[in-house]
């Protein structure tokens, strides 16, 4: 590597070393500080969401008095617009982005391909800077007039044009959103360009672990679709504060006139790559652990990669099964149709290999190890309830209904955030040199899978049954009223589920500061990470490593008595 | 009330709503047999393979061009034995009955649905048989229809994005400013249903609630006869908001 001699020396203020900092692994810790932040604020949200619709009218226990003082601690209908707005955005881009991509996006890759940092290391503090920057852009939102957007995460004008929302809330939230995708792109930007040329020698491209190719996909299909959302909102923001007319039409449009489906149409060809962008990490992220807890390789890596890869490519393709209500005409929504079934090809071949890969392990229940089955469970039901969506007459009565946001939240929210969970119980004792507590982690996990299926399949449920989304009362419908216990079965659930991450929190911050000091490789794996001291030193790799096998090399029957995995900088041994 | 019935689909009163209804069931079929299949390997590996009980892994590298061709042929199988058949007979419905409308030649009612927020406006055409006229029938939050004929649907919208949401007969098609789209359906029961807005359209969008009365044949000629009379002598034709409505396109 060419910086050897130009290194830096190790920041020693507080400053330089906290908050301006260049190091990937200080970015990387910040990105995941940010992330359970507004986790817990997005959570917070949900619970409001879920008790207005289990007991509509009744005041939010313990801290809805503080909050809504005039209403008696009674959540209003323009409030509860805003929290499902906000949920909905903070989750997907402040909470979700940030833990998977921005934190361990930023960890895992120089660490994991034994690159002393990223290509790019101004850029990425710049990166992280953006997005606190847009965080608070978002906050303050709701501390005007009006209040926040209120408009549903996907924004649809007219209701995010003048027409719908005067308030500068969404305006706000507009130039939130764009602030954030430059600061998304400009990390997706600089991990494509990391991996293809920080690679340390004799490290192949299907050579990488599985997390790094999750990673690598989602900063690709970052770096291309963020851009599509940025000018979406940005022409938005024109039609806010200029008076330009693209997305109003009809009786709103006073002088000249748009289409608000264009809108939608960019929201799409953006929003459902964007899916994938959330999942992708995830999956590498599973398909890894699986091979490390089973101590087996992972089954068909090669087959692994490959079908994560054309997944990404069709994700780009199959946007419009999100508007089939708009009346595409027959032929295009014929061609979506058949497009996202094409989907199921390489999801099949990923659970095959998943399966594949803990068949005939020798598996050790860790903590990081449940997360990665209960993603299997989670997505397995996730992914198949896609299809009534896919397809067109049954996505006639369920599009906008709570099937679709059950469906969505165990694809995106629960696959996901179990996703991230493992990851942040992996490599926790990498990050702070400590380890976390097992036990706690296990009644989280428990908690969590418990809580989240009688959540999110409560969802599907009342969805078939016909709920629509985003009611501030459903129960003023003649139709839904036989679904209020339903209703409040799912709100406990969530209660449940919200309450199983205090033991979560607990181990995150006890363990920083009284954790078991970890080893360097405490779980035996074989990746560069572990080479490594926990934490690693300023600038990771003293000597840059050559890679000699792969990130699976396990159960090797010529590996001497007592060992059971191999480094990747250790030759493969053979008989 | 039993819990199965407490979440059972709302009540079908429409011809064809039992095709969105059995595609449905389909592919909850294949769903329940392919999530079964994932989750008993998924529990039967955690526990027959178990550190405890399996100490030592087998060592197979799954690159091998056997098995990559094996996992190929299990994502072929599915596209084909299963998705390409949803996909078929979604395709045939579509094309054959939802978006089947009916012929010029067909007496259908027709209504012309405009959302606004918050409230549904309906038109019927009036004695003249023309829209936008003085003597059309101006409803609001009510739609009248009568059983067993064919209802054609014209909808848009003056402000934001609606969705004209029919939970009992399974359809909704978004109501978009600027564009007018089309849904058809036969009501085959009589009664009083919730007619929705499934789109998010601002603070009191839950609020935005119709009722869909479908008469017997007879009853609902005396409530068009009744409501034709109301017409004529309340409609405020001075009112230019009061001709909302446009020309009818015959479908092609």
């Amino acid at each position: 590597m060419t910086y050897a001699h130009g290194k830096h020396a190790e920041p020693k203020t507080f400053l330089s070393k906290y908050i301006f900092s260049f190091d990937h692994k200080v970015i990387a810790k910040q990105f995941l500080w940010y992330g359970i932040f507004f986790l817990l604020i997005g959570g917070l949200m949900a619970l409001m969401i879920r008790w207005t619709l289990a007991y509509p009218g009744e005041a939010f226990p313990v801290i809805g008095n503080w909050l809504f003082p005039e209403t008696g601690g009674v959540i209003p209908p323009d409030t509860y617009s805003m929290l499902f707005t906000l949920h909905g955005t903070i989750m997907i881009f402040y909470a979700i982005t940030p833990i998977l991509i921005g934190a361990f996006g930023n960890y895992c890759i120089p660490l994991m391909i034994g690159a002393r940092d990223m290509a790019f290391p101004t850029l990425n503090m710049l990166s992280f800077h953006l997005a606190a920057l847009s965080g608070l852009i978002l906050l303050s939102s709701l501390f005007f007039p009006l209040g926040g957007a209120a408009g549903g995460w996907t924004s649809y004008p007219t209701l995010s044009t003048l027409v719908g929302s005067p308030g500068i809330g969404q305006t706000l939230w507009c130039m939130a959103i764009f602030v954030l995708g430059a600061s998304s792109t400009m990390g997706a930007v600089n991990y494509i360009t990391t991996i293809i040329s920080f690679r340390a020698p004799g490290m192949g491209y299907f050579d990488m672990p599985l997390t790094v190719w999750g990673l690598w996909l989602t900063a690709i299909l970052n770096a291309i679709f963020i851009p599509v959302l940025g000018a979406g909102v940005m022409l938005l923001i024109f039609d806010r504060v200029f008076g330009t007319t693209f997305f109003l039409a009809g009786a709103a449009a006073t002088s000249g006139t748009g289409d608000p489906i264009l809108f939608q149409h960019v929201f799409w060809i953006f929003g459902h790559p964007e899916v994938y962008i959330l999942i992708l990490p995830a999956w590498g992220i599973v398909s890894d652990f699986l091979s490390f807890f089973a101590r087996k390789p992972a089954f068909g890596a090669k087959a692994t990669a490959l079908a994560m890869t054309t997944i990404s490519v069709l994700s780009t393709l199959v946007y419009g099964h999100h508007m089939f209500t708009t009346q595409m005409s027959p032929l295009l929504t014929q061609s979506f149709m058949t497009l996202t079934m094409t989907i199921s090809i390489p999801s099949a071949i990923l659970f095959a290999n998943w399966l594949g890969t803990i068949y005939k392990g020798s598996i050790r229940f860790t903590s990081p190890m449940l997360f990665s089955l209960g993603v299997v469970f989670v997505f397995g039901l996730g992914g198949l309830t896609g299809l009534y969506l896919g397809t067109v007459s049954t996505d006639l009565y369920l599009h906008d209904t709570y099937f679709v946001v059950g469906h969505f939240h165990y694809t995106m929210a629960a696959s996901v955030l179990l996703g991230g969970f493992a990851a942040i119980y992996f490599w926790f004792p990498k990050m702070f040199g400590r380890m976390m507590n097992e036990t706690m982690a296990k009644v989280h996990f428990w908690g969590t899978m418990i809580g989240l299926n009688g959540v999110f399949f409560g969802m599907m449920v009342v969805g078939h049954a016909g709920m629509h989304r985003r009611l501030y009362n459903p129960f003023v419908y003649e139709f839904l009223q036989k679904l209020i216990p339903i209703n409040t079965f799912i709100t406990y659930s969530a209660f449940v589920m919200g309450f199983a991450q205090l033991p979560f929190l607990w181990n995150f911050f006890h363990s920083l500061v009284k954790g078991k000091v970890a080893e360097s490789n405490p779980w035996e794996v074989g990746t560069l990470e572990w080479t490594l001291p926990s934490p690693p030193v300023n600038y990771n790799f003293e000597e840059i490593p050559v890679v000699q096998c792969g990130p699976h090399e396990f159960g090797n029957p010529n590996l001497p008595e007592g060992k059971d995995f191999q480094y990747q900088t250790e030759k493969l041994v053979e008989a | 009330m039993s819990f199965w019935d407490s979440i059972k689909a709302p009540l079908d009163i429409s011809t064809n709503g039992q095709e969105i209804d059995s595609l449905f069931l389909y592919i909850t079929a294949w769903n329940v047999f392919f999530f079964l299949l994932v989750i008993t390997g998924l529990f039967w590996f955690s526990y027959r393979y178990s550190a405890k009980r399996n100490k030592k892994a087998d060592y197979t590298y799954g690159n091998t061009k056997k098995q990559l061709l094996a996992t190929l042929a299990i994502g072929a199988a599915v596209f084909f034995a299963i998705d390409l058949n949803i996909t078929r007979m979604s395709n045939d419905d579509m094309l054959g009955k939802f978006w089947n409308f009916p012929g010029d030649e067909e007496d259908t009612i027709k209504v012309e649905v405009l959302a606004q927020q918050w409230m549904w406006n309906f038109r019927y055409a009036g004695a003249d048989g023309v829209f936008n006229t003085e003597d059309d029938i101006l409803t609001n939050h009510e739609l009248h229809i009568p059983v067993g004929k064919k209802v054609e649907f014209r909808v848009t919208s003056k402000d934001v994005i609606h969705s004209f949401y029919l939970p009992n007969a399974r359809l909704k098609v978004d109501a978009m400013p600027g564009r007018i789209s089309r849904l058809w359906f036969e009501p085959t029961q009589t009664g009083t249903f919730d007619i929705a807005c499934a789109e998010m359209c601002g603070t009191h969008h839950y609020l935005m609630q119709g009722k869909m009365i479908v008469h017997s044949q007879e009853e609902y000629l005396a409530w068009l006869g009744e409501a034709q009379t109301v017409a004529n002598y309340a409609n405020d034709n001075e009112n230019i908001d009061n001709f909302w409505g446009w020309k009818w396109e015959t479908n092609k």
